[in-house]
């Protein structure tokens, strides 16, 4: 295992996000990472607020149109994830605050799968009722995020190597 | 221009322009005049707007001037405090007054509470704002300063130096701080993005009348950052103030206020309905609020890399 992460931070494009002094490398990488998650967990909130009753005028129907916005969302961060973690594969690989991250998300999107199925297979999606288990999956979606972006933030101040982490040096 | 001269142009508007804004709102109350309320409450929301640069801006001046002779430092960190006091105040009517022009979208007019909390707030936030401006104004100009007066008063609570002590001597402090930066980023961006999306015409079945309900969530984004945002400034503000990155997001940030008026209380999106495009003026907001927030979001990642900033 240990050897796999050594070879990967080793390659070519892992050394360039890393050493690279352009803006396209480690920060654009950084930012894309951070329009990814604004867009797939700010698309998501808008979904589970108005599955929790806000906004209850709001037909469900085109609101099915966010799960493509969604998943562009979650292209853009797996491709500039794995950048990241490319990067430092062999502190990033075996931090369990990453590996925490990875299953939260993991959970996320088999929450936000479930409420498409729950809630937008089928024909007359606004006529018929919100299914019951639907209020349970957005609350379970919104705490989730935050659980995901919690970990992610923290992956900064553990063990990191990244700016943030000087926070500690200034006092 | 530099910072200083920045603060010096900009410090005006929170108390000329606040006072203007008030007057009309009363006028308005007296003379039970909608339309001028909304105006006012418009100009209250926008003033709370240029008061974060005002902010931001002095604290650089301050570093500046303490250098010169004859300058009290005690007077330009007392001023200092009773800004921070005056500018907490201001940010919270500028919210109630936004709230207010929300509610006279989704009810047709402000409920009274509001108004009352508007009434309130805004009372004191020009006492507190004149407060702070008469004691910046001792800084430089000793001619203001009559016989009788008194050295102005420390504040005892919340101030720069307790803020600054509250986010650097607890280490949970930053990390938390930002996480919820970040929870507030999403928030606020995924409400724009779907608020503007619509107009642009996608998920063209919904009336904008509907989401504008989620609105408030977008706010309550908004000012979750403001506040933890404010935390890392006051914190280590050198770091901030002489940053392009930073100045650039605060510009956009100011920007997107006269977006955000205009998406709560124009005529032209309320009137939206659903299946029907929106008209081209509308487009123009709605794409320039995706580019806008794009730029705050841009800019904040760039802090490290764009200046040294973290």
């Amino acid at each position: 295992m240990m050897g796999l992460l050594e070879a990967i931070e080793a390659s070519g494009i892992s050394t360039w996000v890393r050493e690279s002094r352009s803006i396209f490398a480690y920060p654009m990488v950084l930012t894309l990472h951070t329009f990814g998650l604004a867009i797939i967990v700010g698309s998501s909130a808008v979904l589970n607020l108005r599955l929790l009753g806000f906004g209850s005028h709001i037909p469900l129907k085109p609101l099915k149109a966010l799960f493509p916005i969604m998943w562009i969302g979650f292209c853009v961060n797996a491709f500039s994830g794995l950048l990241l973690l490319a990067r430092a594969a062999t502190t990033v690989g075996i931090s369990g605050v990453f590996w925490t991250k990875i299953a939260l998300i993991a959970v996320s999107m088999w929450v936000l799968i479930r409420i498409k199925h729950t809630v937008f297979d089928g024909e007359a999606i606004d006529a018929r009722a919100i299914p019951k288990g639907a209020r349970l999956l957005a609350c379970a979606s919104i705490l989730l995020w935050a659980a995901a972006i919690t970990a992610g933030r923290l992956m900064a101040y553990i063990g990191a190597s990244r700016p943030e982490a000087l926070i500690g040096l200034v006092r | 221009m530099n910072l200083p001269h920045l603060h010096l142009l900009l410090n005006h508007v929170p108390t000329v322009g606040f006072g203007a804004g008030l007057g009309l709102f009363f006028l308005a109350l007296i003379t039970r005049d909608e339309p001028l309320q909304r105006q006012s409450l418009r100009v209250i929301v926008l003033v709370a707007l240029v008061s974060i640069p005002v902010y931001l801006t002095g604290v650089a001046a301050g570093r500046l001037i303490e250098r010169l002779p004859g300058v009290s430092d005690i007077r330009i960190r007392i001023h200092g405090d009773a800004a921070l006091l005056a500018f907490v105040v201001m940010e919270l009517t500028g919210a109630v007054a936004w709230l207010a022009l929300w509610q006279a979208r989704r009810f047709r007019r402000p409920l009274p509470n509001t108004v009352a909390a508007v009434v309130l707030l805004a009372v004191a936030s020009f006492g507190l704002m004149a407060r702070a401006a008469y004691i910046g104004g001792m800084i430089r100009h000793p001619e203001v300063i009559s016989p009788a007066d008194s050295e102005p008063t420390e504040t005892a609570w919340l101030t720069n130096a307790s803020v600054k002590a509250l986010v650097l001597d607890t280490t949970s402090v930053w990390p938390t701080a930002e996480t919820v930066h970040f929870i507030g980023l999403a928030l606020s961006f995924g409400i724009v993005l779907v608020l503007n999306l619509r107009i642009l015409g996608v998920m063209k079945s919904i009336a904008f009348a509907d989401l504008h309900r989620l609105l408030p969530w977008g706010l309550m984004g908004f000012g979750v950052n403001l506040v933890s945002g404010m935390l890392f400034f006051i914190a280590i503000p050198e770091q901030y103030d002489t940053n392009i990155a930073f100045q650039w997001k605060m510009l956009l940030l100011t920007l997107i206020g006269v977006n955000l008026l205009y998406f709560t209380s124009a005529e032209e999106p309320w009137t939206t309905g659903a299946g029907v495009d929106a008209p081209i003026s509308a487009k123009v907001f709605a794409a320039s609020a995706i580019l806008l927030w794009s730029g705050v979001v841009f800019f904040g990642r760039m802090l490290p890399y764009i200046g040294g900033s973290f």
